[in-house]
């Protein structure tokens, strides 16, 4: 369709005309190619402007519309959806704000400004020329979502969604659910029972018919995209048939096998916590829901089929094996957790040949159950427990093991020492720490325990077995006394710092899921904390960072609510995403390697093509691709390139340089903005456009720019570490590097081209990085191919 | 004389197996050794087209000029936009020519 173009100059409050002859432009610009009116209103929501508009519409008189003057960007839209009722697509019209370009600067002189506004407007234009009508492209989506790990989180956030009629597959790879909370005896702030919450939520699952659990089963592949996962996930043999057993245990009563639970359960590190069974069919843990019980095969005496006949209800079944299921899910919940850091590697305590040092997590087995699980610590009740040590950070906050702050045990130190003081109150606690971290309301835990007489000391004591006792002998230096002080413990309690959970890594693999340098899963952490790099994927709960359950519960929910809109049916995606121009697509599958979303895939003739559910839009592909052949709808390579090539590269007049910058619409074209629209002394040698990432500025176009005259292109992008699409500034700034060093060669300052990282008010940062470039242009002299 | 790559700067064309040189070159000639890095397996046959440095995306390759037009130091190099090359000539003397020419395959 030819062009035809209406401009309408909205001159507010008649400051352009004072800035620039608005007659001449006018006069100029009605006769550019495809500008069928060109005309200067004072106030664009007149009835009869917008009435003229709607008729001229539909008679196929004008298809499209530049619109010059501050609008803002709802102002904007308000515009476009107005005039789409009249048939015109909202992606037809272009915006041109000269005032944000400087125009309006009285201290400019009126000949630069009047040839400044001249240039931005045929820019324009030859944007405006190119434009396309674009619709909105609706993709199918499941209803149902995929959650990986049933703890508190998934738990949680799996009953949330039940709720809102969303369907569910809970997949667990332990034989029960409720992950690290169910082997709590009290969480805190509240110190009440975690079952309690759990049971509520389970309860609730287990009578919808939208929640599916799967327990023994792990993720072993994801396929698909964003709204139509297909899950394939791999469930091992429980050999007991989970619609009949009730867990009645008359087969425990005939099983053989006598082992220690720590054994049966093949769980290192939480093994002393899980119930005293002896037995190689025992009932699913943490929480046996279903009811269904498991047997341990790899504990069966050769041929013993006991159980199978002591079955009331036919249950038993030992001739399962492992099977493969494909689930349909529209996003993907990743609630994996956490497990203890393995405390056989903090060598130095020797905490795996001293009987009364145990974990965190093993104290909460002895004050729920007040003994542990497999006898392996003979007559340890909380009666007897005299003198009980608290060691808090290891492995947390230790270059040798984990950089970080665990972020719970502090807190979950005070919990237990609280309880041991309520039951056994002439019981001397002491908590050796690094620092006592109870943040927000928490620090009621730690001034609750200073009152009931727990003794806090800032150091890391000494311990070694205290011979002839069986206790440990613990010496520290009290810095508060001054004095050395020596006791000998019956119980050292070892903060344990929380790692990822051991699955962690096969997940990550499966879901292409990147993970932190710690390997918990990388999110934004700040605004987007349940946001991952793969979309329709959401890490929550301890999974993402170390936190506490409450924190955990509002994670997955955040992450449930935003994961939302790939349940429901249906979703839209904004017609702005990326094209390959097939014809010229050598397939170098650059954009696939380097799309931080990896959102492409390969067509049936092994094209890349977006996927456009997972793609975000962000154009990276488009700037890095070699032969620029992608594009971003409505921000396309050749519209750029149209406005490169229209740009009157001497409007500044002789020996002024002229800079055409591209400027991240996130920070730095804000900022920029701003330092105009304040009235700060910004040079006028500066056409900036925006661009939706700083990485999607192709080299073609800076080398268009620089070999069609322009002296000088900066690249505003993010600074390191703060780009919204993870690495675009970081790709560019590659990018210019490499263009750099090929100008050198070409006997061409490589200065001229400058990566400047901005953020969104560095307007007076933003000017003095004008001046400072422009004076270093100037100094270089005019670009050799300004001809 | 053919072309010279810039080890450095060659990333073999990240995950490709070919990379974007050796899928240019009209002879064939590109390849990627075992660092993974291109070169030029028979350097005799190269006709200096410079397909290669126009192509690579990260301007690691440089195309030395045949001893009919120049000495070593004679170079000419290419930039592309994305529907121009612009190149520079620079002669045995130093002395600098540019020239711009616009692509008709749109």
């Amino acid at each position: 369709m030819a062009p035809k173009i209406a401009l309408m100059i909205w001159d507010q409050g008649g400051r352009l005309a004072q800035a620039v002859d608005l007659a001449a432009l006018v006069k100029q610009l009605v006769r550019a190619k495809g500008v069928v009116r060109s005309q200067v209103i004072s106030d664009p929501w007149t009835p009869e402007l917008l009435e003229d508009l709607r008729k001229a519409i539909p008679a196929g008189e004008i298809n499209r519309l530049l619109w010059v003057g501050p609008f803002t960007s709802e102002q904007a839209v308000n515009l476009e959806v107005e005039l789409k009722a009249a048939g015109l697509n909202p992606y037809l019209h272009h915006w041109c704000d000269l005032e944000e370009q400087g125009v309006g600067a009285p201290e400019v002189d009126a000949k630069i400004r009047h040839r400044k506004a001249a240039a931005l407007l045929q820019m324009a234009l030859a944007r405006t020329r190119l434009l396309e009508p674009l619709e909105p492209v609706e993709l199918p989506a499941a209803d149902a979502m995929l959650i990986l790990g049933a703890g508190v989180a998934g738990l949680h956030a799996a009953a949330s969604l039940v709720d809102l009629g969303k369907r569910v597959f809970l997949v667990e790879k332990e034989s029960g659910v409720g992950g690290k909370v169910a082997l709590l005896s009290r969480f805190y702030p509240r110190l009440c029972d975690p079952h309690c919450g759990l049971r509520f939520c389970l309860d609730k699952l287990g009578a919808s018919p939208r929640a599916e659990f799967h327990t023994l089963s792990t993720l072993v592949a994801l396929e698909g995209s964003p709204g139509n996962f297909q899950a394939r996930i791999q469930k091992q043999p429980r050999y007991i048939r989970e619609e009949r057993c009730n867990g009645c245990g008359a087969c425990a009563a005939v099983c053989p096998v006598d082992l220690p639970a720590r054994q049966v359960y093949g769980l290192e590190n939480i093994g002393q916590l899980l119930p005293a069974t002896g037995k190689a069919i025992h009932p699913a843990a943490p929480m046996a829901f279903p009811a269904a019980w498991v047997i341990d095969r790899e504990h069966c005496p050769p041929g013993c089929r006991e159980c199978e006949g002591a079955c009331p209800s036919g249950a038993v079944e030992l001739d399962q094996t492992p099977e493969e299921q494909v689930l349909q899910a529209g996003a993907v919940l990743v609630t994996t957790g956490w497990d203890p850091y393995p405390l056989s590697r903090v060598t130095e305590l020797g905490y795996s040949r001293h009987g009364r040092m145990i974990t965190n997590l093993e104290m909460e087995q002895l004050l729920g159950a007040d003994r542990l699980g497999d006898g392996s610590i003979p007559a340890l009740s909380l009666a007897d427990l005299k003198e009980i040590g608290f060691l808090q950070c290891v492995g947390s906050r230790d270059e040798r093991h984990l950089k970080y702050c665990s972020s719970v045990c502090c807190a979950a130190a005070l919990k237990q020492a609280l309880q041991v003081k309520e039951r056994a109150p002439e019981a001397n606690c002491y908590v050796f720490f690094m620092d006592m971290r109870s943040p927000g309301f928490d620090e009621e835990l730690y001034l609750r325990a200073r009152d009931l007489g727990v003794i806090f000391i800032r150091e890391k004591p000494r311990v070694e077995p205290a011979p002839g006792t069986g206790k440990l002998a613990v010496s520290v230096i009290d810095p508060i006394l001054g004095r050395p002080l020596r006791v000998n413990l019956d119980l050292l309690v070892l903060a344990a710092g929380m790692a990822p959970s051991q699955g962690t890594p096969e997940v990550a693999q499966v879901l292409n899921l990147p993970q932190n340098s710690y390997g918990f899963f990388e999110s934004h952490h700040q605004c987007h904390p349940e946001e991952s790099q793969r979309t329709g994927i959401y890490a929550a709960g301890c999974a993402r960072e170390p936190m506490k359950v409450g924190h955990a519960i509002e994670s997955a929910h955040l992450a449930a609510m935003k994961a939302l809109k790939f349940l429901e049916g249906a979703f839209q995606v904004a017609p702005t995403f990326p094209v390959v121009d097939k014809n010229k697509c050598d397939q170098c599958k650059r954009c696939m390697e380097e799309c931080p979303f990896a959102s492409f895939v390969f067509d049936e003739k092994g094209f890349p093509i977006p996927d456009l559910a997972k793609c975000r839009q962000c154009g990276n592909c488009m700037g890095l691709c070699p032969l620029a052949v992608i594009s971003l709808k409505h921000q396309t390579i050749k519209q750029t390139a149209a406005q490169v090539e229209t740009m009157d590269a001497s409007f500044m007049g002789d020996g002024e340089p002229v800079v055409l910058a591209f400027l991240c619409e996130n920070d730095a074209y804000p900022a920029a903005r701003e330092a105009m629209l304040s009235g700060l002394p910004v040079p006028p040698n500066v056409i900036f456009t925006r661009v939706r990432c700083a990485g999607s500025v192709n080299n073609a176009l800076v080398a268009d720019a620089l070999s069609f005259g322009i002296d000088g292109v900066l690249i505003g992008g993010c600074q390191e570490g703060q780009c919204h699409f993870v690495r675009g500034s970081q790709l560019v700034q590659k990018r210019s590097g490499d263009l750099g060093d090929k100008l050198k060669k070409m006997m061409i300052e490589p200065e001229r081209v400058r990566f400047a990282s901005l953020e969104i008010r560095d307007a007076k940062e933003y000017m003095d990085l004008l001046h400072s470039y422009v004076a270093d242009l100037k100094a270089m002299g005019p670009n050799p191919f300004k001809i | 004389m053919p072309p010279r790559v810039d080890r450095e700067k060659c990333d073999g064309c990240k995950a490709e197996e070919e990379p974007l040189c050796e899928q240019v070159c009209p002879g064939d000639l590109m390849s990627l050794g075992e660092n993974k890095k291109a070169y030029c397996r028979q350097p005799r046959d190269c006709w200096d087209c410079m397909s290669c440095s126009k192509i690579c995306p990260v301007g690691a390759i440089e195309t030395r000029m045949p001893y009919q037009l120049g000495y070593h130091v004679a170079k000419l190099i290419p930039m592309m936009g994305t529907n121009t090359i612009t190149w520079t000539c620079i002669d045995i003397n130093g002395k600098v020519e540019r020239f711009r020419y616009k692509n008709r395959n749109d």
